[in-house]
């Protein structure tokens, strides 16, 4: 069954941040963007805002770096879980994922990261202009159309500053 | 026929190589050989702190080697193999027969050769029964307690039991704690934050003798100094199990020598894990990294290209995370970055943070890295990903690399815009997804479809969207994308 996954448009996003508010909230019930499991990334010379979160990704590198098995896949979603009470919050998940969206938590002790909101997302329901979406995709990878048309522009500015 | 798979060694490498020969061949006979009970060794540190109950440490039960089919010789070391004739002596006089074999044999604890080091009260923290003897000395007290090694080991063991209180020194025959995990600064640091706490540092020395002393373990330091304590931990290094592929006129260097299909010199003989010498992702030569997720990587890749589907592993990425009571050590790749290198590392120190971060280069590509920091300190615990990935893919990063190399602490930034995931979400180590680990461990029956649907439901609760939710929107109109 094809699972619904976050689908997020850099170019719809305007660094607002009330994403990182609401997952904050899901997470951990105050408001503490440092402890979003979703983050917006701020090119402001280039007034180009990116939210970022896991994907999901097939190859669930935490699940499989975990030494006791508390990263399971969830029945409804197919998010990638941590379980709590399994978890022993020895970090080794953080150094294995390699996209940086699973986190040690100093105040639990335990390894966090996005559950997808059991299914209804929450910084989709926040975000103003629909720049998450929550949907069925066919290719995960939002980020490289914007990061190369980003990256293009960054190199065409520093190209017009060298000349100039 | 079915192929006959013996797995020798049942420590991560051996188990994730049993699980993904099971997922490929339903038919295939496989037998584990382990001298001990298929255990966490990781998660040691936590039960000693009293954190787990021991229940939690073990890797296996009856029912889970029942779904996975597999025959379990616990108490039972290999002995002998004999590559030509396809078969393993064992220590209880039997032998068992093999297609394909695994080498999973770990490593093993280097006992310091000094008067006292088999005494009482000195002990290795490796095993569980180590654990289990160090928790008796202890009994509960907040004891005296030296080490002798201050490696990633010790100190992965020294936290636990400065959680429970202990008094700590630490003896350490090079010029600095962490030697191959931490350059000189960033151990610098790290041994300021330890002499904060009360833990007595002694570096450049070497423990001479263990000796009694009024009831006390005494040990005798080579700068004359005696260091007296309930408990001497010794933790100076570990060394690859090769003895028994040694023997068996299997190459062997440090470690056993693999290819990258973890094949060992020796056709349809593989090793993974702790005794596998195998190619460094940074460097293409043959490395031992005796650390988790190789053993796990190792054991994974083993297992498939045992099963019949040959899959080509890249290689193993050094790398350590270590909490020094309360201080965040983490080290990737290529960190050592001696000042060799064209373009000089990025550093970023804040002594009395302490904070630190150190990024290698080579050319547009981060090769190397050391994060250290308080634990309470996101940024660094936010990074720690990231900087692995900009590592294990080895992408140049571009026109990011300036601002990278101007502000090592803005790697969010030029990880997604130079679009390193796209890099990450088109591989996986067996060209497949990962199946849902519904083996592993538990001891419930796989509920149809796979999943640990119960435990999942049990451990997480979630309330949907607590704050005020405006409900699902409707999509608003397409901006207008340059």
């Amino acid at each position: 069954m094809a699972h619904r996954s976050l689908r997020i448009v850099p170019d719809r996003c305007t660094g607002c941040m009330q994403c990182e508010l609401a997952c904050s909230w899901v997470q951990t019930g105050s408001f503490q963007p440092s402890r979003s499991v979703i983050r917006v990334h701020v090119f402001d010379e280039q007034a180009s805002y990116a939210p970022y979160t896991c994907f999901q990704c097939h190859e669930a590198w935490c699940m499989s770096a975990c030494p006791v098995n508390a990263i399971a896949i969830h029945p409804d979603t197919g998010a990638k879980v941590v379980l709590p009470e399994t978890c022993v919050g020895c970090s080794l998940c953080a150094i294995a994922c390699p996209f940086g969206t699973i986190f040690w938590d100093p105040a639990t002790h335990k390894a966090f990261k996005c559950h997808l909101c059991g299914g209804d997302p929450a910084c989709a329901k926040a975000c103003p202009t629909a720049a998450i979406l929550y949907e069925e995709l066919a290719a995960p990878d939002w980020v490289e159309p914007w990061a190369a048309k980003l990256t293009e522009r960054l190199a065409a500015a520093a190209g017009a500053s060298d000349a100039a | 026929m079915p192929l006959r798979h013996v797995v020798i060694g049942g420590g991560p490498a051996g188990l994730f190589a049993i699980e993904t020969i099971r997922a490929r061949d339903p038919e295939a006979q496989i037998t584990l050989v382990s001298d001990e009970p298929p255990y966490s060794r990781m998660v040691l540190p936590y039960y000693i702190a009293g954190e787990i109950p021991e229940g939690h440490v073990y890797t296996g039960n009856p029912a889970y080697w029942e779904r996975l089919g597999t025959t379990v010789v616990t108490g039972t070391r290999a002995t002998a193999i004999e590559p030509d004739r396809g078969r393993v002596a064992l220590s209880a006089g039997a032998s068992v027969a093999f297609d394909r074999l695994l080498l999973a044999t770990g490593s093993s604890p280097v006992r310091p050769d000094i008067p006292g080091a088999t005494g009482e009260r000195v002990h290795h923290l490796w095993t569980l029964a180590d654990a289990q003897r160090t928790l008796a000395v202890i009994g509960g007290r907040k004891r005296r307690v030296v080490f002798i090694g201050a490696g990633f080991i010790g100190f992965i063991v020294l936290n636990a039991l400065a959680k429970i209180g202990c008094e700590l020194a630490v003896v350490e025959v090079e010029g600095q704690i962490l030697p191959r995990m931490l350059d000189a600064e960033a151990a610098s640091l790290a041994r300021g934050w330890l002499e904060g706490r009360g833990i007595a540092v002694h570096t450049g020395v070497r423990a001479v003798e263990i000796g009694e002393a009024g009831g006390d373990k005494a040990v005798r330091l080579s700068s004359g100094a005696t260091l007296r304590g309930d408990l001497v931990v010794m933790a100076i290094g570990v060394r690859p199990n090769v003895e028994l592929a040694t023997a068996s006129g299997i190459r062997t260097d440090h470690g056993i020598l693999v290819d990258h299909h973890l094949q060992t010199s020796v056709p349809h003989v593989y090793a993974a894990g702790d005794c596998a010498q195998g190619p460094d992702l940074s460097t293409g030569q043959p490395a031992v990294h005796a650390i988790q997720p190789t053993a796990v990587e190792h054991g994974r890749v083993a297992g498939a290209n045992m099963a019949g589907r040959p899959t080509r592993y890249a290689g193993s990425l050094a790398m350590n995370v270590l909490d020094v009571v309360g201080l965040q050590c983490a080290s990737f790749g290529l960190w050592r970055g001696d000042g060799s290198e064209a373009t000089p590392a990025s550093v970023v120190v804040h002594r009395g943070r302490p904070l630190y971060r150190k990024l290698v280069w080579d050319g547009d590509r981060v090769v190397g890295a050391i994060l250290l920091g308080p634990a309470e300190d996101v940024g660094l615990l936010n990074d720690l990903g990231m900087i692995k990935g900009l590592i294990q893919t080895q992408a140049g990063l571009g026109p990011w690399a300036k601002g990278l190399r101007a502000n090592p602490m803005d790697i969010r930034r030029a990880f997604v815009a130079a679009g390193t995931p796209g890099r990450l979400l088109d591989r996986t180590l067996l060209g497949r997804p990962l199946e849902n680990q519904r083996h592993r461990f538990g001891d419930r029956a796989p509920a149809r479809g796979g999943e640990r649907t119960a435990e999942v439901r049990e451990q997480i609760k979630l309330e949907p969207t607590r704050g005020k939710g405006g409900g699902p929107r409707e999509a608003a109109t397409d901006v207008v994308m340059d």
